[in-house]
């Protein structure tokens, strides 16, 4: 069978053990097995897509490698990604290709930072994206599972981010195994993410988040969802977050992970999602004397320090960006919380077929 | 058979890794002439204490020297605030005959640490990035990496955050000739 695939081939045992040694060998992935990404796979994946194999996606840093569709679809065949799940990859690459993602500085700090995929749109139950009980790991889900892990593949073989490397890393976390997750838009009393963010209800979409773990925060005392909101907030502007080392609070976001029990006491208090995001913002500050010295100097320095000495973590509201997903139980939120330098990312996976994947070109 | 499939027991598959792109290495640059009268470039994130504390130092020796320090602080890369970052640090680029950027002693301070020096070394000026011993190799790397292998490098102690003022000043002292023979100065 002819091939337009131009990638090199390697001749390896067909033992599945044969390629995951080599895998390590040559180190193409994260010490955990890895499919062949044989012809036969790499096409179905490139049939998914009305993309070009020869297309570029983007520059990957931070060895500056040339991600195209081919690439995309070699790794995500490693990844065991689906045909159909194939268009989110392609758009999870763009995201972080574009310059305000900032993936220059994300892929080399020592911050444990990674691209976090939200999954927005209507193929998130064929898909397998995770969005219920467990949607931050444990799910499962297919989807979630090898996209999250085929993007953190090629930012590993295309871009070249090694830790320990060309990637300087402290900690890593969990995530940089790969974190692909839906928002659970039914049970949202807001509109979804990707919506806010102008696109369609009918559209796939991946926005890629630049989170430097996932915080979680627990509570059974407030009834009241003000209440509830505000210590929120005020947990979200803990001392030691990344805002506070930065020139101003003025670049990135942090994604707010509500449970949906949360996020319905919350919506009859804030029906727009707007006020509550404005009330969070109203109470994310601490004061001033919360530091000690030589981070007070510098707080002042950079004009992080109000008049009444309260120090705001960002400076809009919007910046505070609440989903909805996770399970029933009504007592916990995540704050994925952000390396700062990133502006969230979203884009539109393009499918080829209208139903495959569900969405259309 | 498919080209998946040959021979007995055996597959082919694809490599995922992408082709390394040919670097062209771009020029760096010597002064070969003395500082006084030059318009010397230091740029700090306003971030790092001990760094800005050895740039204070430098800016002193530099105007004792007879040149004239010009100090440009960086702020965020993304936003609104990015773009007023590349206006800064192009204009910094314009107005110096030579600079060094610093500090690189982190992950991303270090990338762009090296990225602000190489836009200084694209205006044919001789250009130094400042980093600490543990990313010396990483600042090499991403110099390489934007095309500029021999962007020159001056090393300092790792880690310098956690030293007393007097010991950081001693360090500032010390490096100071390093930091005019690297750009190339001549004997005044």
């Amino acid at each position: 069978m002819a091939s337009a695939l131009s990638a090199e081939l390697v001749e390896v045992d067909a033992d599945p053990e044969a390629f995951y040694a080599l895998s390590l060998e040559r180190g193409w992935g994260d010490g955990a097995p890895l499919l062949p990404p044989t012809d036969e796979r790499v096409l179905a994946l490139l049939a998914a897509t009305p993309r070009p194999a020869d297309e570029i996606l983007g520059v990957l840093p931070p060895r500056h490698g040339v991600a195209t569709v081919e690439l995309a679809a070699i790794n995500a065949a490693m990844a065991g990604v689906l045909p159909a799940a194939f268009p989110l990859v392609i758009a999870a690459l763009e995201a972080i290709s574009a310059p305000e993602f900032n993936a220059f500085a994300l892929t080399t700090t020592t911050s444990s930072v990674f691209p976090m995929l939200i999954v927005n749109g209507p193929s998130r139950d064929e898909l397998g994206i995770d969005y219920r009980a467990g949607c931050l790991g444990g799910a499962a889900g297919r989807g979630s599972m090898t996209i999250g892990r085929a993007v953190s593949l090629a930012l590993r073989n295309v871009g070249g981010q090694r830790a320990g490397e060309t990637s300087r890393t402290v900690f890593g976390q969990p995530a940089r195994f790969g974190l692909c997750f839906g928002e659970w838009e039914e049970r949202s009393p807001w509109p979804p993410l990707a919506q806010r963010r102008g696109f369609r209800p009918d559209q796939d979409v991946v926005t890629v988040h630049g989170g430097k773990g996932t915080f979680p925060l627990a509570d059974v005392n407030n009834d009241d969802a003000r209440d509830l909101a505000y210590t929120i907030a005020k947990c979200l502007a803990f001392p030691m977050n990344n805002w506070y080392l930065e020139p101003t609070g003025g670049s990135g976001q942090l994604v707010l992970a509500l449970n949906p029990i949360w996020a319905a006491r919350m919506g009859s208090a804030f029906p727009k999602l707007e006020a509550l995001q404005a009330y969070l913002h109203e109470h994310a500050w601490q004061p001033l004397g919360l530091w000690r010295p030589a981070n007070q100097e510098i707080l002042r320095a950079k004009g992080r320090v109000d008049a009444a000495d309260r120090v705001f973590l960002v400076e809009r509201p919007e910046q505070l960006v609440p989903i909805v997903c996770g399970g029933l139980g009504s007592l916990h939120a995540v704050a994925l919380t952000s390396f700062c330098e990133s502006e969230m990312q979203s884009v539109a996976a393009q499918h080829r077929e209208p139903g495959a994947g569900r969405a259309r070109a | 058979m498919t080209a998946a499939s040959v021979g007995q027991g055996r597959i082919r598959i694809r490599v995922p890794t992408a082709r390394p792109p040919v670097v062209q290495g771009a020029p760096a640059f010597l002064l070969d002439r003395p500082i006084a009268g030059l318009r010397i470039g230091l740029r700090h994130e306003g971030s790092w204490r001990s760094w800005m504390l050895i740039v204070g130092e430098w800016e002193a020796f530099l105007r004792r020297d007879g040149a004239l320090p010009v100090v440009v602080q960086t702020g965020e890369r993304v936003g609104s605030e990015g773009e007023r970052t590349r206006a800064d640090v192009a204009k910094w680029a314009a107005s110096v005959d030579c600079g060094i950027s610093g500090l690189g002693t982190c992950g991303s301070c270090t990338s762009w640490s090296v990225h602000d020096a190489v836009t200084l070394e694209r205006q044919g000026r001789p250009a130094i990035v400042a980093v600490t011993e543990e990313f010396a190799k990483h600042a090499g790397n991403m110099a390489r990496h934007l095309g500029h292998p021999d962007l020159k490098l001056l090393v300092l102690p790792y880690p310098l955050e956690g030293r007393p003022e007097p010991e950081l000043r001693e360090i500032a002292a010390l490096h100071y000739p390093a930091f005019l023979r690297l750009l190339g100065a001549s004997g005044g």
